[in-house]
């Protein structure tokens, strides 16, 4: 149920900074009528009253496939309008909402649009709409998660300009997002090091979806035992094709070598 | 909980197969899920039973296959079993591994009930 209006039946909201309304996704249901006329005569000689029997068919469908399909459906979309997408996922506090603050305002000169998604509240789209950016905010209600369907509706109401840039903080959460293709370019995972440098270890199935590991909040090293060196190994033993950056959204430290990775991608 | 989803997605797709056969309801559902798919499967049951509720396969049972995960070295090419993303390949002890089987999550089957009618 909606928690802002009390409406039973999407309990996600997609709420364009600025407005005061919100709406509800319409979930897409394809309802296809497979009418194949098969004929179940039973040609038997024996005699039988009403009954239930059994038959098993066999089905060999990708659970996530729809989700996935809708996923390349929107890699189709970002590649026509040259719009470079990117799924950031992490714990919670690892300092998204900073980096993404931060990064929006390095970038100013590039067209950019950003997709937020937690549980409740306006507080990052807020945080964000204040670089100027155009966003929009997805409250799941209770969804651990985005999917590809959600960010289809999300990004048909930010109408994105051709040859931008797309950002989408995903709801706080190491485990639940590393299922779902969004249809973005690259996935990025960030970690802080506030937490622990065996997180990658803790949390492979997340590290091994991400292209990319930012690893944030450098500035405090000296007074945090993490050691980055570990956390790197960690890391590279799960999925040895990603990509590193170091970094403080804070002090800015290490910001260039992440800004001039973007623009690489964005040409 | 993204076990809820899922579970929710494994009948939605079951729903759709036995309408096509016009079955009353369905009796079983038979899933294969990877060791490395990232999916609790005690977990998954229980948010089966909820998932099911209402709907032609309340009451069904999910039967599931557990894929054990394999890895091919991409140093050597040898093929071997693995339980973790953090594998070494055994014969050059490199992490540069390709994970070829462990994440699936396919719904293989399903079972369906159907009501035959009274005849000689």
């Amino acid at each position: 149920m909606c928690d802002t209006c009390g409406c039973g039946s999407n309990s996600t909201t997609f709420t364009k900074h600025g407005e005061k309304e919100h709406h509800h996704g319409d979930g897409h249901h394809h309802d296809h009528d497979h009418d194949h006329g098969h004929n179940h005569d039973h040609s038997h000689e024996h005699d039988h009253s009403t009954h239930t029997h059994g038959r098993t068919i066999e089905v060999e469908q990708d659970v996530l496939g729809e989700n996935n399909l809708l996923a390349q459906r929107n890699r189709g979309y970002f590649e026509a309008k040259n719009i470079f997408a990117l799924n950031l996922v992490s714990s919670p506090g690892s300092g998204k909402t900073t980096l993404l603050e931060k990064t929006l305002v390095e970038l100013q000169d590039v067209p950019s649009a950003v997709i937020e998604g937690d549980q409740q509240t306006m507080n990052d789209a807020d945080r964000v709409a204040a670089t100027g950016v155009p966003v929009l905010q997805i409250n799941t209600g209770n969804g651990c998660h985005l999917d590809a369907n959600m960010i289809h509706t999300a990004y048909g109401e930010l109408e994105l300009k051709n040859d931008s840039v797309l950002f989408i903080e995903n709801v706080g959460n190491l485990v639940c997002p590393a299922l779902f293709d969004l249809g973005e370019n690259k996935r990025v995972v960030i970690i802080s090091v506030t937490e622990g440098e065996d997180k990658p270890a803790k949390y492979p199935t997340m590290f091994d979806a991400a292209d990319i590991c930012i690893i944030n909040k450098i500035d405090l090293l000296p007074y945090v035992e993490f050691d980055v060196a570990r956390c790197k190994e960690h890391a590279l033993k799960v999925n040895h094709q990603l990509e590193f950056f170091e970094l403080s959204a804070t002090t800015g430290e290490g910001m260039d070598t992440w800004l001039s990775w973007l623009r690489d991608n964005l040409k | 909980m993204h076990e809820m989803s899922i579970a929710i997605n494994i009948v939605s797709i079951a729903r759709k197969e036995a309408e096509k056969e016009s079955a009353p309801s369905i009796s079983m559902i038979e899933l294969e899920v990877g060791k490395l798919a990232g999916v609790m499967v005690d977990s998954l049951q229980f948010c089966y039973e909820a998932a099911c509720k209402g709907t032609l396969a309340e009451g069904s049972e999910l039967q599931i296959i557990e894929l054990e995960g394999q890895a091919k070295c991409m140093q050597c090419g040898n093929v071997f079993t693995i339980d973790s993303f953090m594998a070494i390949c055994p014969k050059c002890d490199t992490y540069e591994i390709e994970i070829i089987q462990g994440k699936e999550l396919r719904l293989k089957a399903i079972s369906i009930n159907e009501e035959g009618s009274s005849h000689v």
